[in-house]
């Protein structure tokens, strides 16, 4: 039997030996320097539960301080008795450095206070520390009737205490998980220690069954005060390793444990005093502290302890405690609800109206894109004109390098300053620049499909409303074009239409770019058709803020602009367009207001004999 | 001159990349050492004047322009020869390139022969150039030794005048301008007043006026 062990009752043989483990401690001891001269830092104090009383305790307990004494020759180490609610207060006032405790009350200080164990007692005969106590529930052998826990329903029950863990608690667990609660017993009753009085009250038949610490049957047999065929043990469960009859699930043995305002350092020495500390005569000793989990699951299943608030909490508690809370959640939720349903219909509502939205944007876009591809196409058409220009730049590139790179090989060859390098990389050379040509004159077809310029007659005036109306589909938010038509009744030209029009685009939409920063409401294209003796005259106005001389001058060349994401060839795509038309076009700032206009001239064609 | 022209070093800046490597392997071709830069800011950053040579130069570039580069070594004092290609027959362009004194103008694409006459041209020309510039320099350098008194009467000895007319313009005795001349013909290393002429117009072209 432990000797350091258990809220259960010590038997008389058990003391007996416990005098000889004391003197082979004492022998210990004695070989070791006497620690009471070093008595200068202050004393380590360790708090231990004695449920059998200061006396029993000290006899248990003192080679510990006998050890933990000559492993810290500096430090005196005092040890106070305390009953478990002793020892729950000694905590909470912090009186004590560290504790030893039996499981159960370690799990609660460890919840209420965190205190933390440093060391976990490791017993023989158990499989290991972390299973180490259980319970044993016993009945007489002759009661046929008594086998499983669950026979107990209606019976009468003995105890040590409701408090007492290897005594009560570990059963209670394993009654619950049987469906039976103290509850359905006919009687509970709490003996109180020495464990012996429950051995006695189910022998006597004053209690049909009793809760003992499991190993005290075997231990009181083996004294020879008792018969172990005498009695049985319920739901009996076997453990490998284990040698009692069992009835519950092993906990951990007694921890030592530290509580927070305990010096690290002091910890750690004890810890490691306990850790060297000699295995006993009987073959106790102190190892690494053992997980604490399967104690606090215990509690939490019975609700008891650190989780006694858990049994409080039923729905209908809650609802006693907390109604006002709860009306007032009632509330917000119904309130939640009202608002999501009237949500829900304004999202159907705008949804609808997005919807609507949409379809109109889809219709202006297809609208758009129509005007779009028209407009692109009139881009591609002119810009050919400029090809020759400066597409020509474009290719000179590659065909120049093309020829230095032949012309050098026939130089080379001749000379013989050649070698297979140069070849190589003269042929690459040329094959890559040959392809880059070919790269150009590709975008260059793919750019231009082939259209014979058709030129007809049409009224002047139409062809402007038409790319007025054209560029009004073609941005979002166009600025107003006012058109001044002082034409002469049926005034016509002949042109091609697509190409007029595309300068007329070009045109407006300069002047759209040079109102940009204006307020919307400013943003006026005022257009001007006149005659201007043999020809016709037609002028875009913009109210932008105009162009630097020094700009002026350049506005007509290829690859000029002011826009940051311009070509720089409308203009002079439009020049070369007005000027095949045998027109001019040219630019003036606005006389007296700031602003572009643009004028370019067509010949009158009605006018022609 | 043979030797010079050995060592010359042809600068080619233009920022095709490909073009640039085939100038290279063209010039490279007859023998020309050749240095490539893709920008006229790389050229700068890399030139160095003394070598008889020509720089091949585009006249479009993004960032500093080929014209803009010729303005830059004109500024700076430089007298590198150089030839601009182009890609437009731009005859404004051309026009105010050779205004600036450019050796030459091409149109892309050339026959290799115009731009390796150019280019030899170039380098003569640059080398005629630095021998001028260092004849100047030794010329300078002699009559830098001379001292103030002496260099009067070296100037009127260059001009033909006899020591009498000196030692009168002078207010000194003929004795001492004779003195000072034969001082002049040592320091100067010369030998006849024909010979000092020549010094000294290599010097100063407007000394003798």
């Amino acid at each position: 039997m432990n000797p350091w062990k258990g809220p259960h009752g010590r038997c008389i043989g058990a003391r007996i030996r416990l005098r000889a483990l004391l003197l082979v401690m004492l022998v210990a001891v004695l070989a070791r320097p006497p620690a009471a001269y070093a008595q200068t830092a202050p004393p380590v104090r360790i708090g231990v539960l004695a449920f059998l009383g200061a006396e029993v305790a000290e006899s248990i307990w003192s080679p510990l301080v006998t050890h933990l004494e000559a492993s810290m020759p500096e430090r005196r180490v005092v040890l106070t008795y305390y009953d478990v609610d002793g020892l729950r207060q000694a905590v909470q006032r912090r009186a004590v450095d560290f504790i030893i405790t039996n499981s159960g009350q370690y799990a609660a200080l460890e919840s209420e206070f965190g205190v933390s164990r440093i060391a976990t007692l490791e017993s023989p005969g158990v499989p290991s520390p972390s299973q180490a106590i259980g319970s044993a529930v016993i009945a007489r052998a002759d009661r046929r009737d008594l086998n499983a826990l669950s026979d107990l329903r209606g019976k009468r029950v003995a105890a040590v205490g409701e408090d007492a863990f290897g005594g009560f608690q570990v059963a209670w667990r394993e009654f619950r998980r049987q469906g039976v609660e103290p509850e359905d017993f006919a009687r509970l009753d709490f003996l109180g220690f020495p464990m012996q009085r429950i051995v006695t009250a189910v022998a006597s038949g004053q209690a049909d069954a009793g809760v003992v610490r499991a190993c005290l049957l075997e231990e009181l047999a083996r004294d020879g005060a008792l018969r172990l065929a005498d009695f049985k043990v319920l739901s009996p469960r076997r453990v490998e390793g284990f040698a009692c009859g069992l009835s519950s699930e092993l906990y951990p043995d007694w921890p030592i444990a530290t509580l927070p305002h305990t010096d690290l350092r002091l910890a750690k020495a004890v810890a490691t005093a306990l850790l060297s500390m000699p295995a006993s005569s009987k073959g106790y000793a102190w190892t690494v502290p053992a997980d604490y989990r399967t104690v606090h699951d215990l509690f939490r299943d019975l609700q008891i302890g650190p989780y006694a608030y858990l049994r409080e909490t039923t729905l209908q508690a809650l609802a006693r405690r907390y109604w006002p809370f709860l009306l007032f959640f009632f509330a917000v939720l119904a309130g939640w609800i009202v608002h999501t349903v009237r949500v829900e219909q304004q999202v159907h509502a705008r949804t609808a109206a997005l919807r609507e939205a949409l379809a109109q944007r889809d219709a202006a876009e297809a609208g758009m894109r129509a005007h779009q591809e028209q407009f692109d196409h009139l881009s591609r058409l002119s810009i050919l004109g400029e090809l020759s220009g400066t597409l020509a730049h474009e290719l000179n590139q590659p065909l120049a390098a093309i020829a230095n790179y032949a012309q050098s090989l026939v130089r080379r060859l001749d000379s013989g300053r050649y070698t297979p390098e140069n070849l190589a990389e003269a042929s690459r050379e040329i094959a890559a620049q040959a392809e880059r040509a070919g790269g150009i004159v590709h975008r260059i077809r793919a750019f231009a499909r082939k259209r014979v310029a058709v030129r007809e007659r049409r009224p002047l005036a139409d062809l402007v409303r038409e790319a007025a109306a054209l560029f009004g589909g073609m941005l979002p938010n166009a600025p107003r074009i006012g058109i001044a038509d002082r034409l002469p009744p049926g005034a016509q030209v002949e042109a091609d239409t697509l190409q007029i029009e595309q300068v007329l685009l070009n045109l407006l939409k300069n002047a759209a770019d040079a109102m940009q920063d204006l307020p919307p409401d400013a943003r006026v294209i005022d257009v001007a058709l006149e005659r201007e003796a043999r020809n016709y005259r037609i002028a875009v106005r913009d109210h932008g803020a105009g162009l630097a001389p020094a700009s002026t001058r350049h506005l007509f060349e290829p690859f000029f602009t002011t826009k940051p994401d311009g070509m720089g060839l409308g203009l002079s795509i439009c020049k070369t367009i007005v000027e095949a038309h045998g027109g001019r076009l040219w630019a003036e700032a606005n006389a007296g207001a700031p602003g572009m206009t643009f004028i370019f001239t067509l010949p009158a064609d009605d006018l022609i004999p | 001159m043979t030797s010079s022209l050995d060592q010359a070093l042809i600068h080619i800046v233009d920022d095709d990349a490909a073009l640039r490597r085939s100038l290279v392997f063209l010039l490279d071709s007859v023998g020309w050492r050749t240095q490539a830069h893709a920008s006229a800011e790389a050229f700068l950053a890399a030139y160095q004047p003394g070598v008889p040579g020509c720089l091949v130069l585009d006249i479009r570039m993004p960032g500093m322009s080929g014209l803009e580069l010729q303005q830059v070594l004109r500024a700076q004092g430089r007298t590198l020869p150089i030839i601009f290609i182009t890609g437009h027959g731009d005859v404004s362009l051309a026009v105010q390139a050779m205004k600036q004194e450019a050796c030459d103008f091409l149109e892309k694409p050339f026959k290799d022969q115009v731009l390796l006459d150019a280019v030899t041209q170039a380098v003569r020309r640059s080398a005629r150039q630095l021998a001028a510039e260092r004849r100047h320099d030794q010329a300078h350098a002699l009559l830098q030794r001379l001292s103030p008194r002496e260099r009067e009467v070296a100037l009127r000895v260059a001009r033909g005048l006899p020591n009498k007319l000196i030692a009168r313009e002078l207010d000194i005795s003929e004795k001492t301008v004779h003195v000072h001349r034969q001082h002049v013909m040592e320091k100067t290393h010369t030998g006849s007043a024909a010979e000092l002429a020549r010094l000294m117009l290599r010097a100063d072209p407007a000394d003798l006026d």
